[in-house]
């Protein structure tokens, strides 16, 4: 009972650690349709970022905001590259993710102290037990750690934080910037017609959707205790399978918000993974399982759209 | 009004399939007036609204507007004074939008797109006021996607959002031709009152020969990137659907067809 407890636990904390990450790929994938590789490189960029900085004394909610910077930067350069150079959505992303894999190396490995001639040992940055996080700090630390065997700071600091996230996501998308960016996933002609360039919306969109990424970065980051320059990879899956669960078991759902379908997609693709972490497949398995239910996610959301087609 | 002034235009250059549609091609519209636009497949009706409107550029000549030289301002810069309605009714609105939603949009055209609530309650009652006049019962569906529309619905909604903002130029291009006959015929109606109303210089392309005679005030006919009819006024006024037809024959057997 107290192992099934305790995979809810971890399922709960991924899930709300991942949605961010699947409600990037909500603007960048579902509203602007462009299938955005930038986030395996933006993830641990936005880990790297927080992870430096907090271990150097700056404020956990400080540190989120320049984790939310950092990602939205380099998905500027995706949607420049896109927009202003016209490559193709999928070499944009491949493109910055791959330099991307340089830039979070240098970045890590000067920010502690080494230098490229350096062993690898800096190329990880490890939080330890006292550098202050935001599960370490004010107003967490106000809860008590365990409860009935719940980590329960980390549960609802996460949870908190894809809330804030998912409420500052619904509110931009109604205000002029955020519909027009959603005109311009839809029908950019509508937007050139407003005399407005579309390229702009489609750059802030995929800035938008990076720095959601990075946010996400930065929670992995807290939850394992530790800056790996392997972390982002897998990211895609994991974001878009998300994305493609909650949206197509919810999306439908009146009264469910695409943000709120998307949580509850990240949760659910989270307990398929940890209901085969609690039959003992070892973890070696993992990717091979991710990559097993994101086929069937997509699968799914085909049979799912036809039988619902006429509400298109 | 708007002029365009020796303009060059090849398709494909550099390929076999190399073509001249316009070589020193003149053409100019004066203000408040409504042109109508005929002519077959291919004759360059829709690159000369493509042109006017800046989605393709030519590769000599000069396009200008109100005396300014807007040859190489880019199309969405350009869409703050001109308004276009496509043939295709799709293109004028964005389906997974609602009506009010696209309306709001256009409603702020001009102005930044910022972090304001995108759609503000008050002008709703006006947005229903303009959709009214469509007499199609749009007004009772503002919260619809648009998707959910019938096309004759889109159209008359996009046409009625093109010219929502103080345009000087109304581009039609074959809007009516992909609605059924009554629907084109009450979209046309809806044209000309919008176009009547708002005084706005309009440059119709329609393969509609009745609707080009009975509207606008100036008829115009294209032939592979020239002018072979142009009557305005009341010289206007005589021509009968025949006098097109023959043109239209005549061409064709130049052809070989």
């Amino acid at each position: 009972m107290s192992a099934l407890l305790s995979s809810l636990d971890v399922i709960l904390q991924d899930g709300f650690m991942y949605s961010i990450l699947a409600m990037g790929y909500y603007v960048s994938y579902t509203i602007l349709d462009f299938p955005d590789l930038t986030v395996e490189g933006t993830v641990l960029s936005g880990g790297v970022a927080f992870g430096l900085l907090v271990k150097n004394g700056v404020n956990p909610w400080l540190a989120m905001l320049a984790a939310f910077a950092v990602g939205f930067v380099f998905g500027m350069l995706t949607g420049i590259l896109h927009v202003k150079l016209k490559i193709r959505p999928l070499l944009c992303g491949i493109l910055v993710s791959t330099a991307l894999i340089s830039v979070n190396l240098v970045v890590t490995v000067f920010g502690m102290g080494g230098n490229l001639a350096g062993d690898g040992a800096l190329s990880t940055i490890d939080l330890g037990r006292s550098v202050p996080t935001l599960i370490r700090t004010f107003p967490s630390n106000l809860l008590p750690t365990n409860f009935c065997n719940f980590n329960l700071r980390k549960l609802v600091t996460f949870f908190v934080i894809a809330l804030i996230f998912k409420l500052l996501l619904d509110a931009y998308l109604k205000t002029k910037s955020g519909l027009l960016l959603r005109a311009a996933g839809n029908n950019s002609q509508y937007v050139t017609m407003l005399a407005k360039n579309q390229g702009r919306s489609k750059i802030l969109g995929l800035a938008i959707g990076n720095a959601y990424a990075a946010i996400s970065g930065a929670l992995i980051v807290q939850s394992r205790g530790n800056v790996n320059q392997g972390m982002g990879i897998g990211m895609i899956v994991i974001g878009l399978a998300s994305l493609i669960i909650g949206l197509s078991l919810f999306g439908r759902v009146r009264f469910i918000k695409p943000t709120t379908a998307v949580i509850f997609g990240s949760i659910i693709y989270q307990a398929c993974l940890g209901f085969a972490t609690y039959l003992g497949v070892p973890s070696a398995y993992n990717k091979i399982i991710m990559a097993a239910l994101f086929t069937l996610a997509l699968v799914l959301s085909e049979k799912l759209k036809r039988k619902g087609g006429a509400d298109r | 009004m708007i002029e365009l002034r020796g303009i060059h235009k090849d398709f494909n250059p550099g390929t076999i399939d190399e073509v001249t549609l316009f070589d020193n091609f003149d053409f100019s519209v004066k203000k408040g007036s409504f042109v109508s636009v005929i002519g077959s497949n291919g004759s360059g009706k829709t690159t000369l609204l493509n042109l006017a409107s800046g989605s393709i550029s030519p590769e000599k000549g000069s396009i200008f507007f109100d005396g300014r030289d807007i040859t190489n301002v880019p199309e969405y810069k350009r869409a703050s004074f001109i308004g276009r309605v496509y043939q295709n009714p799709q293109m004028g609105t964005c389906p997974d939008l609602t009506i009010t939603e696209n309306m709001a949009l256009a409603d702020n055209k001009g102005k930044s797109y910022g972090l304001t609530l995108a759609v503000n309650k008050k002008r709703v009652e006006y947005y229903k006021e303009l959709v009214k006049e469509c007499g199609m019962g749009l007004e009772n569906r503002m919260n619809v996607k648009v998707g959910a529309l019938s096309g004759g619905q889109r159209q008359a909604l996009a046409l009625v959002i093109a010219s929502m903002t103080d345009i000087k130029l109304l581009l039609l291009d074959e809007h009516t031709a992909a609605l059924d006959p009554k629907t084109s015929e009450n979209i046309m109606i809806l044209t000309d009152r919008l176009v009547r109303e708002k005084g706005v210089t309009t440059l119709m392309v329609t393969h509609n020969l009745r609707f080009a005679i009975e509207y606008g005030d100036r008829l115009v006919m294209m032939h592979e990137g020239s002018i072979v009819l142009d009557k305005e006024g009341e010289e206007k006024e005589n021509v009968v659907i025949d006098d097109l037809l023959k043109i239209f024959n005549e061409i064709s057997i130049e052809c070989g067809n």
